[in-house]
């Protein structure tokens, strides 16, 4: 019977090569090989961090255990949410830690709007989060009347809320889309995007623009429905029940989709206040919180809704959860069609306005959660300073909370789930 | 009800005092502030949606965790925090924006901060979702936030060495101040070749003779035409 | 054809033959240096290239053919940074459908990528990233700029992190303004593309490194 040795090394062929290369060498006379670190394959080897971690969290994220190392999800990946980083910590497939490295979309649109206009800046936030258009620019648009202090007229107010809905609505669609093809269904983001396709053509009969609507002024809208819209909005109408329901059954009771989402990234309501997320992520944690509700703007307070909240707090409860709130924004439509009055839909406004020195913060509930901007005048025509927040940004410390433990083929799929939008994140 | 004090300076001259329009619960938010904070507030101010009242930097952390956990306040959710810069020489800001289920109006605290030395404790041992957040603020104003484990640039890259959204930071008037200015060859007059429209433009001979129009007058090399229209 | 450019790689120097021990490098001399029998014929120096008369057509029409595959299966390289990658998303899907020209295949990987449609506002930051992208993709390739945010720095033209346009670090073949474009106006810029590579008319061997693409401001220390 043989006996195995166990303190014979096997001899690494790598090594061995190296060896006979130095025997060889010192054969020919020729001064031993020395070992350069950090060149391989021709180019400099640039680690991860390039510079010694600063902080605390930097120290703890960069410091490697046994095991373990650091993988870096760059700034382009497959994955549709724009330009992210997350440096992952990984032993094996199972993540440590994470720790996202944001700002590759960082435009300075804050000191943009610091030498703009009032009504200019309605156009510089259109991009921010830019498949919730027309709420980047709702927000603005109300603070800008408190401190002028005017209101905008009745049908305006509910020509604001019809496309702001509308815009919700595809906006929660494209979502499901998104989070499907995250896991590798590429069918429900093609439905995803005919459904955008109908909307985003509805709003540019409205507003001129397929995307960056320009259409929020300081004291209402600006154009008026006409005939193009109201038939587009018609036949919408009488389709999307039927179209959200077949999106819907592709992806609800399809087996991969919930053996990936349900149990994942699980939020607990206490964690999820305390990590400042808000809108669908936070109502899928069971917290009732919505600010058409809890602070009304606009006409929500005319108008009868509920707020749904599911108790799960993992992917697939904030997948129901925009479902439930797409079918919410239909029924909120509705409302608004049948009452929408007539009248102006602007206030007589001049076009450069100087608001009187003042603070004022508005809040609405934008398809990702809390978005708000706190503005300062000082009399002059450009606001002195002009701040959002925005809900993707704060949402996106709540992947480095929940993933650790989980696979890192979970990621995506997780962070698909708290839907962030890299233009908002970076602003 | 008698410590609403009104800001001193004019200096820039921001917030009037209006009626109060709220009902009685706004009313009473504005009892309870006063009762709690008497010491600290250094300026209450409310408006018909918000309730705002000043404070020094120090006293940040213990306000704040007093109005997050004190059962008559319960401002249980940090919806905003931001930083305004009014100049150099003046001050900067944190503002924070607090809900509560109990009280109607948004919340703001204003936190003074000196601008030599902008240092201000950190609230993220209240809120974790305050971290962003502050190193935002850091990242665009320069604010020191003491306790904060993990103060580092989250916009622009870690090696920049400037604040952008100070009021001293100045956006250049365009391109034309970028080290690349010029550089594309279509933003450089001296690289537009007009000769080669010279053809184009010239009029055939042949055919104006067919037309019976006069001959072309012949151009001497070195000789200057009254009609520059076009390189001839 | 080798064209001049600044070379941006850091790789070492090619090696010179082995040495023994002593005297000194040994070279071995480059026996082809003067004869003009010796040096490796290349195609391209004859006229023809090989091919006389009635046989110049085989290259000609093969030269047709695969310029033509080329341009009817460019796939993209799937880097959308901002609004312009949802529209860029938007054309790739079912109402506006660029799977008909060959371009479903949005590849993740730099390696197997045609085009790179820059879809979206470059900002410093990610201007490194971006270039090493297109560094890795392998000639021939195409640069769309897509938006006016990639033609000239758009609607942020005075913003301290924007590049005030992708051809300032990158050469760009084909500019569809638009902010963002409607898909049919991208796919205008598409079918001009396609008319450059049945040309074989590239921007790709034209890469100047410019140096960090950054404006000024006042205070600036760096």
């Amino acid at each position: 019977m043989t006996t195995i040795d166990r303190d014979t090394r096997i001899p690494d062929p790598l090594e061995l090569d190296r060896a006979e290369e130095e025997r060889l060498r010192i054969a020919a006379g020729l001064t031993p090989v020395r070992a350069q670190v950090g060149e391989y394959a021709g180019f400099d080897q640039v680690g991860i961090p390039d510079r010694p971690p600063q902080t605390e969290r930097e120290v703890e994220v960069y410091t490697l255990g046994e095991g373990e190392m650091l993988v870096n999800m760059g700034p382009q990946h497959p994955s549709t949410h724009g330009v992210m980083r997350l440096v992952v910590k990984v032993r094996g497939e199972i993540i440590v830690d994470i720790d996202p490295v944001l700002g590759y979309l960082h435009r300075g649109i804050e000191k943009l709007c610091e030498n703009a206009t009032y009504t200019t800046v309605l156009t510089y936030v259109d991009p921010m989060d830019y498949l919730s258009t027309m709420h980047n620019e709702h927000a603005p648009a109300i603070a800008f009347e408190k401190l002028y202090g005017i209101e905008a007229p009745k049908r305006a107010e509910y020509i604001r809320a019809l496309v702001v809905e509308l815009n919700r609505i595809f906006s929660h669609g494209l979502m499901m889309g998104f989070l499907a093809l995250d896991m590798g269904g590429l069918t429900p983001i093609l439905y995803a995007f005919i459904n955008r396709d109908e909307i985003v053509d509805m709003l540019s009969a409205i507003s001129g623009q397929r995307m960056l609507f320009n259409f929020f002024r300081v004291g209402g809208v600006n154009f008026d429905t006409n005939d193009e819209f109201l038939s587009r909005l018609g036949t919408w109408r009488s389709n999307v029940m039927k179209n959200i329901e077949m999106n819907e059954r592709m992806i609800t009771d399809n087996e991969i989709f919930r053996a990936r989402t349900i149990g994942m990234g699980t939020l607990t309501g206490q964690q999820a206040i305390s990590l400042g997320v808000t809108g669908p992520n936070l109502r899928a944690s069971g917290v009732p919180f919505d600010i058409r509700k809890a602070h009304p703007y606009s006409i929500y307070h005319e108008l009868e809704f509920d707020v749904i909240t599911h108790p799960g707090g993992d992917s697939y409860a904030r997948y129901l959860q925009r479902i439930a709130e797409i079918k919410q924004s239909i029924h909120l439509i509705d409302q608004i069609i049948d009452r929408m009055p007539h009248g102006p839909v602007q206030a007589q406004v001049p076009g450069i306005i100087r608001p009187k020195p003042g603070r004022a913060y508005a809040a609405v509930e934008s398809p990702r959660g809390l978005y708000s901007v706190y503005s300062i005048s000082d009399g002059g025509p450009n606001p002195y300073r002009f701040r959002m927040r925005d809900p993707s940004f704060i949402s996106l410390q709540a992947v480095p909370k929940v993933m650790p433990g989980k696979l890192v083929a979970d990621t995506m799929a997780v962070m698909a789930s708290f839907d962030p939008v890299m233009g908002g994140v970076d602003k | 009800m008698g410590h609403l004090r009104r800001s001193g300076t004019a200096a820039h001259a921001l917030g009037r005092r209006r009626a109060l329009t709220t009902p009685v619960a706004a009313g009473a938010l504005v009892r309870l502030l006063t009762e709690r904070f008497a010491a600290d507030l250094r300026d209450l101010w409310t408006d018909a949606d918000t309730v705002e009242f000043t404070i020094d930097a120090e006293r940040a952390l213990d306000v704040m965790r007093s109005l997050r956990d004190d059962p008559d306040l319960d401002f249980f959710m940090l919806a905003d925090a931001a930083a305004v810069d009014y100049g150099p020489g003046v001050r900067f800001e944190v503002v924070y924006h607090l809900f509560s289920w109990k009280h109607p109006a948004w919340l703001r605290v204003r936190a003074h901060v000196d601008r030599a030395d902008p240092r201000i404790p950190t609230v993220t041992e209240l809120w974790e979702g305050a971290m962003f957040h502050e190193r935002e603020m850091y990242d665009m104003m320069g604010i020191i936030f003491e306790g904060n484990r993990d103060l580092r640039r989250i916009y622009m890259s870690p090696d920049y060495r400037s604040f952008p959204q100070r009021k001293d930071f100045v956006l250049p008037d365009d391109a034309a101040d970028s080290p690349a200015a010029g550089v594309n060859p279509l933003e450089r007059p001296e690289t537009w070749d007009l000769s080669r429209f010279r053809d184009a433009l010239t009029v055939s001979v042949a055919g104006s003779e067919l037309r019976g129009d006069a001959p072309a007058e012949a151009v001497e090399d070195g000789a200057t035409l009254a009609d520059k229209s076009r390189p001839r | 054809m080798a064209v001049d450019r600044p070379t941006t790689s850091n790789a070492p120097e090619p090696m010179l033959p082995v040495t023994t021990g002593g005297d000194g490098p040994i070279i071995i001399p480059d026996q082809a240096a003067g004869d003009a029998l010796l040096r490796p014929f290349d195609m391209e120096e004859h006229p023809q290239g090989g091919f006389h008369g009635l046989l110049e057509v085989i290259p000609t029409k093969a030269d047709y053919l695969l310029d033509l595959i080329r341009a009817n299966s460019l796939w993209p390289l799937l880097s959308g940074l901002s609004c312009c990658a949802i529209e860029m998303m938007s054309t790739a899907t079912s109402v506006n459908d660029i799977d008909r020209f060959g371009m479903f295949p949005f590849r993740a990987s730099p390696r197997q990528a045609d085009v790179l449609i820059v879809a979206g506002t470059l900002t410093t930051k990610m201007a490194g990233p971006l270039v090493r992208l297109w560094e890795q993709m392998p000639e021939p390739k195409w640069v769309v700029a897509m938006g006016t945010c990639t033609t000239s720095g758009g609607r942020f033209k005075r913003s301290y992190s924007v590049v005030q346009g992708v051809d300032r670090v990158m050469p760009v073949d084909v500019y569809v303004p638009g902010c963002p474009p409607r898909p049919e106006g991208l796919i205008y810029g598409m079918m001009k593309l396609h008319e450059l590579v049945k040309q074989r008319r590239g921007q790709w061997d034209t890469y100047v490194d410019r140096g960090p693409q950054r404006t000024r401001w006042e205070g600036d220390v760096r």
